[in-house]
C-alpha cells in the first residue's frame, strides 16, 4: 500500500486514487440510473397492457350486462350470453351434490396418473405434488371428488381466518402464483411442504396466466383437506369466473378436461365464492389479496355472506324466503312467468377509465355505465316496493339489507382489487377499473381502528418479489417469478414467527435465470416488452395513420417527433413515455428529426395472417381485440366444446360490432369464416381461428442495445447489446 | 512508515474532487435557481418531461418527484454528477427530507441545467487513467479485490451490494479485471 514510496508520491497517489474512485462511482451511479429508467418503462409497458386488459374485461362485462338489461327477451344476442349471468341453476346444496356426482365417471385402466381415495392422506397430497412435477394429470373423477370435499371444508370456515403463531414456530405466506407450478415447487423445495410444523397461508390469485392453474389448485386444496388447521387460503381477484374467461384459466381447464371441464368450472365457481376473504395473524397482522379503502371495516366483512359474491364484478345474488320457507338463490335470468323475480340487476360499482370521445377503440362503454348508474335510485325504490310481495316478517331487516348490500359489495371489491399509493387519501382505482388507491394516512387510520400493526397483501407484481410501503406498514408480496417475461422479476414468500417480524425469502425459477446478470435480464425484458408494443402499434395501423394525417397538414407523409409521440399516445392510450422509447421503435429518421410514417409501418415488419381477401379494418379489429373476441367466443360456446356454429359465429360478430360501434358486413364475416372452416362442415374451431389471426414478429432491423439518450449525452463508445441467451 | 495524510485538505486534488470529510469551507455559494439560464432546446425539454414522468409515482400524475429521485433522473438523462453536486443543486436538504420533499418539473430544469454546464464529466481517457493508478504491474489489469476495497472506502463510498453488482462477471479466474474493457462496459449501458 505504499511501502517504499516516498511521502509526496504517496500523497499524490492517494489524491489520484480518490479522484479515480469518485469517477468510477459517478459513472456507476449513472449506469444504475439508466438501467432503472429502462426497467421502469419496460415494467410500465407490461403493466399498462395487463391493466388495460383487466379494464377491457370489466368493460366487456358491463357491456354484456347492458345488453341483458336492454334487449328484448327474445333477442338472439341476449340468449347467446344470458347464461353467463345465470347463477348456479341448482337451488339447494343436496341438489348440488347430486349434480356434481362423480361416481358415474369411470377411470380407464390406461390412466397412469395418481389415484385418490378419501379421506385424503398426507402421502396422497405429497404424491400429487410429485405427480405434477412429473407432468401427470389428475383424472376428472378425482378432481370432482376433491372439489366436493374442498367445498364442504370451505363452508365451515369464517370470512376472516384467525391464525395464531403460538402453536408452531412460523407461518409461511405466499403471494400470487398465477398458475406457475414451477414457483410453487420451488417454494416447497426451499421451505418444505405444509405440515403440522409448517403452516402456510396462500394469498389469492392461484390461477390465470400461467399454464398449470388447475394443478396448483389441486395441490392447495389437497393440503387444505389434510391439514385444515395449518393451511389457509385467501381469495384473490382472479378467483372469479368472469376474470378467468379472459385470463386463461377457463381455457386451460376446458382443454385439459374436454369431457368434464365444464362441470369442474361450475363447481369451482362455487368454491371460489366460499374462499375466505382475509386472514388475521395473532390479531396483529392482516393478510388479504388487494388492499383496503377508507371505508374498509373488518367487522362488516366478518358478517357478510361471502358466498353470495360468486364474482366480485357483479352485484350479489339476493337470498329470499320462498313460500316453503327454504332459503333459495334467486336466479337473475327472467324465467318464464316468474313473479318472484325481486332482483333487479344493479349497475356495476366498477368504473373503467374515462376515455376520450373520439378514440376509436374506446367508443364503447362509458355511456353505458353512466346510463346504468342513473337508474340506481329508481331501482332501489322499486326494489323496496317489490319486497311487499314476499313475506312481511323480515321486511325491515331485508330493506336494511338491500341498502347495506351495496356497501358490502364495495367492501369486497375494495378488498380484492385495491392498490396502495404514495399520496395520502383514497381515490377510485381507474386503471384497473375496480377497488381504489389508498394512501398512508388511510393505512394509519385503519391499523389504529382495528388495533393492527401490519398489512400483507399481494395483487401487484414487484421486481424483487416484495416491496414495503407506507412506512413499512404495508408489505406487497408476489410469488410468481418471471411473471412478465423470463428474468423480469423474482418471487418471494414471507415467514412470520411469534415476534411478527417479516422474514423474506426470494427466489427465481429456472436455472437459466441465475446465469443472467442484472443487466442482461433487464435487456431481455426490455426486448420482450418492445416486441409486444410493436404488435400493438401494428394492430392500430389505420387509426395511427389517421392521427398522423391530421397532424401532417401539408400531406408530406412525415411528422415531427413530438407529433409522433402525441399521435401514438392518443391512439394507444397506454400512458407510456414514447419519446424515450423512440430509438427502440423507430429507426428511420431524417436529418431534421421527422419521421416518415408510412415507411415506419414497413419497418415494424409485423407479419399478419395471410388474408388479403379480408377487409383491412376488420383484420385490425381482430388483432386489437383478440382477447375480447376470444372471451366472447368462449361465452358463446355454451357446451364448451371448443367449436361454435356458423350461426353463432355470425351472432358473435354482430355483438362485437355493437360493442365497437363498427359496421361489419355479412360478406366480411363470411370471408372470415371461410378462412378457417377447413373441414367445411359449418363449425368453427375457436383455437384454430385465434391462431390464424395471431401476429408474429419477424426479425426486425431495429438495432438492439443502442443507447437511447441522445442530446446531452456525451458520445459513448457503442458496445454490442446484451448477448442472446 | 509515514503517517497517512488523507485527513489534510487536498490542494493536489482537482477542483471537481469530492469535498473532504470535515465540514467544508463552502467554496461555492448556495445554489440559486433563479440565476440559471435555461439553454435547452424545446425538443430536449420534451424529452426531459417524458423522463420526468417516468419517475413520477404520484397516481394522479402530478408531475412531481421526490428529492431522492432527482439524482437518478439527472443521471438517467446522461449526466454523471457526484452525490455532492446533487445535494448542492437540491439546496442541501436534510436526510429525512429526501423521501418526503417533492419537486416539480419547473424546479427540476434549472438544477439539471446547472449540472449539464459542469465541465468535468470525465472522458474515457480520464477513466482509464484513473484506474491505471491501481494497476500495480502496469499490465492493463487491476485486482478486483483492491478495486472493491477502494470503491467501498474512498470517495463517495459504494455499498457492498452495489460493488458486487458493478463487478458482476468482470473478474477473470485470477480475480483480475482488464480495466479498458471494464470502462467500456460501464460507459455503454
Amino acid at each position: 500500500m505504499g511501502c517504499g514510496v516516498s511521502k509526496s508520491n504517496q500523497f499524490k497517489n492517494s489524491g489520484k486514487a480518490i479522484k479515480s474512485a469518485v469517477l468510477i462511482q459517478r459513472w456507476y451511479r449513472q449506469f444504475v440510473a439508466r438501467k432503472e429508467m429502462r426497467r421502469r418503462y419496460t415494467w410500465h409497458i407490461f403493466q399498462s397492457i395487463e391493466y388495460s386488459g383487466e379494464q377491457a374485461q370489466i368493460k366487456l362485462y358491463n357491456f354484456l350486462g347492458y345488453l341483458m338489461d336492454n334487449f328484448t327477451p327474445t333477442s338472439n344476442e341476449r340468449n347467446l350470453i344470458s347464461h353467463i349471468f345465470r347463477e348456479n341453476e341448482v337451488c339447494r346444496d343436496a341438489e348440488w351434490e347430486r349434480y356434481f356426482c362423480y361416481k358415474n365417471i369411470e377411470v380407464p385402466d390406461i390412466y397412469s396418473g395418481p389415484h385418490l381415495t378419501f379421506p385424503l392422506t398426507v402421502e396422497q397430497a405429497v404424491g400429487l405434488v410429485e405427480a405434477f412435477r412429473n407432468k401427470k394429470q389428475l383424472h376428472s373423477r378425482y378432481i370432482l371428488q376433491l372439489l366436493l370435499e374442498t367445498w364442504k371444508q370451505l363452508r365451515l370456515l369464517p370470512n376472516i381466518n384467525r391464525i395464531s403463531t403460538c402453536h408452531s414456530k412460523e407461518i409461511t405466506i405466499c403471494g400470487d402464483l398465477h398458475g406457475q407450478l414451477e414457483d410453487l415447487l420451488l417454494i416447497f423445495y426451499k421451505n418444505d411442504m405444509p405440515s403440522l410444523e409448517k403452516p402456510y397461508l396462500f394469498n389469492g390469485d392461484f390461477v390465470d396466466r400461467g399454464k398449470d392453474s388447475i394443478e396448483i389448485l389441486i395441490i392447495l386444496f389437497s393440503f387444505l383437506l389434510v391439514y385444515p388447521s395449518e393451511v389457509y387460503l385467501n381469495r384473490g381477484n382472479h378467483e372469479d369466473h368472469i376474470v378467468n374467461l379472459r385470463y386463461g384459466f377457463t381455457k386451460e381447464v376446458l382443454s385439459k378436461y374436454r369431457m368434464h371441464g365444464k362441470r369442474i368450472l361450475k363447481l369451482l365457481q362455487k368454491i371460489f365464492s366460499w374462499l375466505p376473504l382475509a386472514s388475521v395473524i395473532d390479531q396483529k397482522v392482516l393478510v388479504l389479496h388487494g388492499g383496503i379503502s377508507n371505508t374498509t371495516d373488518l367487522s362488516v366483512l366478518a358478517r357478510v355472506d361471502r358466498h353470495n359474491y360468486v364474482s366480485a364484478l357483479r352485484p350479489p345474488k339476493k337470498r329470499h324466503q320462498s313460500v316453503a320457507g327454504l332459503s333459495m338463490d334467486s336466479d337473475m335470468d327472467e324465467d318464464a312467468g316468474s313473479t318472484n323475480k325481486v332482483f333487479q340487476r344493479r349497475p356495476s360499482l366498477t368504473f373503467p377509465k374515462a376515455l376520450a370521445k373520439d378514440c376509436f377503440q374506446n367508443r364503447s362503454l362509458q355511456d353505458f355505465s353512466d346510463r346504468l348508474r342513473v337508474n340506481t335510485v329508481e331501482e332501489v325504490e322499486s326494489h323496496q316496493k317489490n319486497r311487499g310481495l314476499l313475506g312481511s316478517e323480515n321486511e325491515t331487516s331485508q330493506s336494511c339489507e338491500s341498502i347495506n348490500s351495496e356497501d358490502e359489495w364495495k367492501q369486497i371489491l375494495d378488498l380484492l382489487w385495491s392498490d396502495p399509493m404514495t399520496q395520502d387519501g383514497c381515490v377510485p382505482n381507474e386503471v384497473r377499473g375496480g377497488g381504489c388507491y389508498w394512501g398512508p394516512d388511510v393505512t394509519e387510520d385503519f391499523l389504529n381502528r382495528h388495533n393492527l400493526q401490519l398489512i400483507i397483501r399481494s395483487h401487484e407484481c414487484k421486481q424483487e418479489g416484495y416491496e414495503f410501503c407506507h412506512n413499512r406498514k404495508v408489505l406487497t408480496l408476489f410469488s410468481a417469478s418471471n411473471y412478465y417475461d423470463v428474468g423480469s422479476n423474482r418471487g418471494a414468500y414471507v415467514k412470520l414467527g411469534p415476534d411478527l417480524v417479516p422474514y423474506l425469502v426470494q427466489y427465481q425459477a429456472s436455472s437459466m435465470i441465475r446465469e443472467l446478470s442484472v443487466r442482461q435480464s433487464v435487456g431481455r425484458s426490455e426486448r420482450s416488452a418492445i416486441k409486444v408494443l410493436r404488435e400493438q402499434l401494428f394492430a392500430h395501423k389505420s387509426d395511427l395513420i389517421c392521427a398522423f394525417k391530421k397532424l401532417d397538414s401539408e400531406n408530406k407523409g412525415r411528422v415531427s417527433l413530438s407529433d409522433w409521440a402525441t399521435a401514438v399516445e392518443s391512439v394507444l392510450r397506454l400512458g407510456l413515455p414514447w419519446r424515450i422509447m423512440r430509438s427502440q421503435l423507430v429507426t428511420g429518421r431524417s436529418a431534421d428529426g421527422s419521421i416518415d410514417y408510412y415507411e415506419w409501418f414497413n419497418e415494424l415488419a409485423i407479419k399478419g395472417a395471410n388474408a388479403d381477401h379480408i377487409d383491412q379494418s376488420l383484420l385490425e379489429t381482430l388483432y386489437r381485440h383478440r382477447s375480447t373476441l376470444e372471451t366472447i367466443f368462449r361465452i358463446v360456446d355454451t357446451d364448451n366444446s371448443g367449436f361454435i356454429t356458423m350461426e353463432d359465429f355470425r351472432q358473435t360478430w354482430k355483438l362485437l360490432s355493437v360493442y365497437l360501434k363498427m359496421e361489419i358486413t355479412e360478406d366480411a364475416i363470411s370471408d372470415l369464416a371461410v378462412t378457417i372452416d377447413s373441414n367445411q362442415d359449418g363449425s368453427i374451431d375457436i383455437e384454430e381461428f385465434m391462431e390464424a389471426f395471431r401476429l408474429t414478429d419477424k426479425k426486425s432491423r431495429l438495432e438492439r442495445g443502442r443507447s437511447m439518450f441522445m442530446g446531452t449525452a456525451t458520445d459513448l463508445t457503442k458496445l454490442e447489446g446484451d448477448p442472446n441467451i | 512508515m509515514a503517517p497517512k495524510k488523507k485527513e489534510e485538505p487536498k490542494p493536489a486534488a482537482a477542483p471537481a474532487a469530492p469535498k473532504p470529510p470535515e465540514p467544508e469551507i463552502p467554496k461555492t455559494p448556495e445554489f440559486d435557481p433563479t440565476t440559471v439560464t435555461l439553454e435547452f432546446t424545446p425538443e430536449q425539454i420534451e424529452d426531459f418531461r417524458d423522463s420526468f414522468q417516468l419517475f413520477d409515482t404520484t397516481p394522479a400524475s402530478e408531475m412531481k418527484i421526490a428529492y431522492a429521485q432527482c439524482g437518478d433522473l439527472i443521471r438517467a438523462l446522461g449526466q454523471n454528477p457526484t452525490n455532492t453536486e446533487i445535494m448542492h443543486v437540491l439546496g442541501k436538504p436534510k436526510a429525512e427530507e429526501m423521501q418526503t420533499k417533492m419537486l416539480d418539473f419547473d424546479q427540476f430544469l434549472p438544477m439539471h441545467q446547472h449540472i449539464c454546464k459542469s465541465k468535468d464529466c470525465g472522458t474515457y481517457e480520464d477513466f482509464v487513467e484513473g484506474l491505471r493508478v491501481f494497476d500495480k504491474e502496469g499490465n492493463g489489469t487491476v485486482m478486483g479485490a483492491e478495486l472493491r476495497h477502494v470503491l467501498a472506502t474512498l470517495g463517495e463510498k459504494m455499498k457492498e451490494d452495489e460493488v458486487d453488482q458493478l463487478m458482476q462477471n468482470q473478474e477473470d479466474a485470477n480475480g483480475c479485471i482488464n480495466y479498458e474493457a471494464f470502462v467500456k462496459y460501464i460507459m455503454a449501458s
